[in-house]
């Protein structure tokens, strides 16, 4: 690539600030020059080459079955959207990096070089407008964030996000009890019947009450995006409700020692009619 | 007027009475009297030990370890301190004692005049030979972390059996962890801090030499109850060590808890050294307008250590109490409370990071420009950011514990500050993309170590943003991905930031330039390994795999594999690196006193730098970024038809 040639002047007398030309003739001078031109061009390239990122991101969320669950989506979308604001910046951040490998001239061999660059010492309005775009995306992602952190939440507690009411079905309250290394699964209110093996009926809410008899260990539902540490003497909460039938992983996601790797169960989302069958096969009664 | 004080000419200023020969009892202390002591003391208190404190642990039938863990402690930290006082730590302030104040002979003796070699394995105060010390040291460690990540990866890769027995493989990952995050904090700030920066600000030595000492030496002495872990059950918990689960380990977590609470007494010592030296020693004329960026940078990561890694250290004692005296605080069913080990964990957990990127980051600022032949770009900004990250990194460390139900409406707040650190975090970037902006440049491996690492850093500060974010976190916490994000922040801006730093400060820390080939092509393998690694990691992790397991669905087979070939790729790529350092080392081309022509003050002195660095002392009458020609772009005159430009 050729280095760009700018007209060479005499360089005795620093320029007057009064006679600067007008901001919108500045940048188009700005804007003609060579390499701000291929800067430009690469920063769209690899912008091109970033968005498409986000779906393959969410490809690999989606290989086991996800999303099983209101949570879930909502995880994909902030996934999916915080890739897409972030490549404008991603991208004109890696095309300057490329560009300036070979894009200005560079300098091989064994000795100092004795060309010198163009002594830059800053530039108010990059300055400016690298703060400023980097602080309404932060301001994005943080405004963002709470929100879809409320919106989860209100999920998880079976409720709509809109109103924050109860959405008036009742949930089923689940006992999750973490032990190394096996999970147990109490319904308390379908005859406290215990099992290994989570059966839940679709479109119900779920809430979990979650502890730990020996160490932390952490109860991850891949698919349905909820996961909350089991601790020792207390009891933690989280809530989903699933909305795809299938069979899901639960995983421990908190090294608890020996076997961590293998403290992993099901989760199987069946029709309210499969539940109740499954209920009464396990010998409790539904009692709602 | 008293005689107390009494106006001398400076050369006839009485001195203190030389006793005996210069050095004293540091004539005969070494490596080998330390080690020697140390050893002797720790199996006499084993011998004695046993008798007393295994019975008194089995009386408690609660806690039957309590007796050998105890008994484990004790060795260790007499091991440590009788290593100290062997090796001549403690003769400085018992001179005192016995009046006996320090001759300038003493003083040079200590510094290691006239010892040759031999000065690298004594209690030596010149910062030239701590900073020598620091640099092998962290990259044995780097060698031992990247030995137990083979492992890892072997088990990892060989997805059809288990190849570890799963307690081993588990003390492999804390053990790794652990290992590597010492060498990491120590990489930039050791070797560069203690052997660059004094010369670089016009001193003569640090402010507190023998302090030097004493804080390469009690890493050193760390680093024992450390390794030998893997013999005494290991370390099996990660190198978070969680409670409870960390109080069921074999006595190998003594270990652990040990080398925290000593390592953490050495970096608090190096941290007010390196904060008082920058302070007050300077250069005259060094204003703070004129300080070298490296040196901000040293100072940010050293106030960080400083704040932040007594409450590692606390978390340890609580948690050896634990151990040793059945206490309770991490012990739910005794009113204890795991969620308190977290936090403190965490307090010095996440600003550790910063500690790790910041100097090296800074290191990189500094070599830029030297190969770029132009000025820092903004070096206000660049202080604004590392004042904005080392103020905002001490708020935002429930960040880790987003998933652990104990605070669940912290995540709002958290969530903010954690967002909010990229905006200080964002003027580094700034700083080194408009340093690059119109250069160009001088593409040695110092300078394409630049590249790499803001590379890696684009890579980890997006995936990091997906993690600060709760929702996303909640799915991401505990996974591959965590592991693959912080890789790149710690190995891909953080240790790729040191081998940068390794290749530009080389000739001066050698006098031998690095073989550019060889350390090239050892470079490049790694930083080709690492993007395949740890890419493939995060697909692992998007996929759903947890950390920290040895065995997994099919599903993550693939990742896994592409992981392993990535892993072994690095291992041969700083094996080449290593070979390129040693040779280099031993008989590499002769360097000349300033090899890259910069402008910072250690480039000035000769190679080798003599024991007081300068023979008089400069004076700095500018910045050290004077590089560059007038913009040719702003001396066009201002007529409508040739605008002056804005960049
Ligand atoms: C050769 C290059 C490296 C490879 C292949 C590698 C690989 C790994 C693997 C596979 C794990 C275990 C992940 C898990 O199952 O949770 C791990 C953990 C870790 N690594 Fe590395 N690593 C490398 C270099 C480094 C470096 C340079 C650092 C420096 C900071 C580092 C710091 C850590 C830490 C802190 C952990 C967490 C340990 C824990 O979970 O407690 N690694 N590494
Ligand atoms: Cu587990
Ligand atoms: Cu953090």
């Amino acid at each position: 690539m050729s280095i760009d040639n700018p007209p060479t002047i005499e360089v005795d007398q620093p320029e007057e600030p009064t006679n600067r030309p007008a901001a919108d003739h500045r940048l188009k001078e700005w804007l003609s020059r060579g390499y701000v031109r291929r800067i430009i061009v690469l920063s769209i390239i690899i912008g091109v080459v970033i968005v498409p990122l986000a779906w393959v991101v969410i490809h690999f969320m989606n290989l086991s079955g996800a999303p099983a669950s209101a949570i879930m989506v909502e995880i994909e979308r902030t996934m999916f959207v915080f890739t897409v604001v972030s490549a404008p910046l991603m991208a004109i951040t890696l095309a300057i990096l490329f560009y300036s490998l070979t894009g200005w001239g560079r300098v091989t061999g064994e000795d100092p070089p004795m060309q010198e660059s163009p002594a830059i010492r800053t530039n108010g309005t990059a300055v400016v407008l690298w703060i400023a775009a980097t602080s309404i995306l932060a301001g994005f992602l943080v405004i963002w964030g709470l929100v879809e952190l409320a919106t989860i939440t209100s999920y998880a507690n079976g409720s709509t996000p809109a109103n924050q009411q109860p959405n008036g079905q009742k949930a089923i309250d689940i006992n999750v009890t973490a032990q190394q290394w096996v999970w147990t699964f109490e319904y308390p209110d379908q005859s406290a019947i215990t099992t290994d093996l989570l059966v839940v009926p679709i479109n119900v809410p779920l809430y979990f009450n979650v502890t730990s008899k020996d160490v932390v260990h952490d109860f991850w539902v891949v698919e349905l995006g909820i996961k909350i540490d089991a601790n020792p003497g207390a009891i933690t909460n989280t809530g989903v409700t699933p909305d795809k039938l299938g069979t899901f992983n639960i995983r421990c996601a908190e090294l608890c020692g020996l076997h961590h790797a293998y403290m992993q169960t099901k989760i199987k989302v069946v029709t309210q009619a499969e539940f109740d069958s499954w209920v009464r096969e396990m010998g409790g009664k539904r009692t709602v | 007027m008293t005689e107390t004080a009494v106006v001398h000419q400076t050369h006839d200023v009485p001195q203190p009475k030389q006793h005996g020969k210069p050095g004293g009892i540091l004539r005969h202390t070494s490596i080998i009297t330390g080690t020697v002591l140390g050893v002797v003391a720790a199996v006499i208190t084993y011998a004695i030990g046993s008798h007393f404190f295994v019975p008194w642990g089995t009386q408690n039938s609660d806690a039957s370890q309590v007796g050998l863990n105890a008994l484990i402690a004790a060795t260790y930290f007499a091991w440590v301190i009788f290593f100290m006082i062997g090796i001549g730590a403690f003769a400085g302030p018992i001179r005192w004692a016995l009046g006996h104040d320090l001759t300038h002979d003493d003083a040079e003796y200590m510094a290691g005049k006239g010892q040759g070699k031999w000065r690298y394995w004594k209690y030596t105060t010149d910062h030239k030979v701590v900073g020598t010390q620091y640099l092998i040291v962290s990259m044995v460690l780097l060698g031992l972390g990247g030995l137990l990540a083979m492992l890892i990866r072997t088990e990892l890769g060989i997805t059809w059996m288990e190849v570890f027995d799963p307690n081993f493989y588990n003390s492999l990952i804390g053990t790794h962890g652990i290992v590597m995050i010492i060498a990491l904090i120590i990489v930039v700030t050791g070797p560069f801090g203690n052997f660059i920066l004094p010369i670089m600000i016009g001193a003569r030595d640090m402010a507190f030499p023998r302090l030097n000492a004493l804080s390469f030496w009690l890493l050193f002495a760390a680093i024992p109850p450390l390794a030998s872990n893997l013999f005494l059950g290991g370390i099996r918990d990660g190198w978070t060590v969680y409670q409870p689960l960390a109080s069921q380990a074999p006595i190998g977590m003594i270990g652990y808890q040990v080398t925290i609470i000593v390592f953490a007494f050495s970096t608090g010592v190096a941290s007010v050294n390196l904060i008082t030296t920058s302070v007050t020693m300077r250069a005259r004329g060094m204003t703070w307008n004129r300080v070298p960026i490296f040196v901000i940078g040293v100072i940010a990561s050293s106030v960080m250590g400083l704040v932040w890694f007594p409450m590692f250290q606390y978390s340890q004692i609580l948690a050896l109490s634990d151990k040793v005296i059945s206490t309770s605080f991490y012990n739910p069913i005794m009113g204890g409370s795991v969620w308190l080990y977290e936090n403190l964990f965490w307090l010095l957990g996440h600003p550790e990071v910063y500690v790790v990127v910041i100097p090296g980051t800074a290191a990189l600022m500094e070599l830029m420009v030297v190969f770029l032949r132009k000025p820092l770009f903004s070096y206000k900004v660049a202080i604004a950011g590392f004042a904005g990250v080392v103020g905002i990194s001490s708020i935002v460390w429930v960040h880790h514990m987003y998933m652990t139900g104990w605070a669940p409406s912290a995540g709002y707040p958290f969530m903010l500050s954690t967002e909010l650190i990229s905006i200080p975090f964002g003027f580094l970037v700034l700083v080194m993309l408009g340093t690059l902006w119109r250069g160009k440049p001088w593409t040695r491996l110092p300078m394409m170590c630049v590249y790499a690492v803001v590379w890696d850093k684009v890579v980890g500060g997006i995936t990091g943003v997906y993690l600060s974010d709760v929702p996303v976190d909640q799915y991401m916490h505990g996974s591959m991905f965590v592991v693959a994000h912080f890789h790149y922040m710690l190995m891909g801006a953080g240790l790729f930031a040191a081998i940068g730093a390794t290749a530009y400060w080389f000739p001066k820390m050698t006098g031998r330039m690095l073989d550019e080939r060889l350390g090239s092509i050892g470079f490049w393998v790694a930083f080709f390994g690492f993007q395949l690694t740890f890419g493939s990691m995060f697909v692992a992790g998007l996929q759903g795999m947890p950390r920290r397991v040895l065995q997994f669905d099919n599903a993550f087979n693939i990742s896994n594999w592409l992981s392993t070939i990535g892993a072994f790729t690095i291992g041969i790529g700083m094996l080449v690196f290593l070979y390129a350092v040693i040779t280099s080392w031993r008989g590499g081309k002769p360097a000349a006193a300033n090899p890259w022509g910069g402008k910072t003050l250690e480039w000035q002195t000769e190679t080798p730098v003599p024991l007081e660095n300068f023979p008089v002392l400069p004076v700095v009458t500018s910045d050290p970024y004077g590089y560059g020609v007038p913009d040719p772009y702003d001396t066009v005159p201002a007529t409508d038809k040739q605008p002056a430009g804005v960049a």
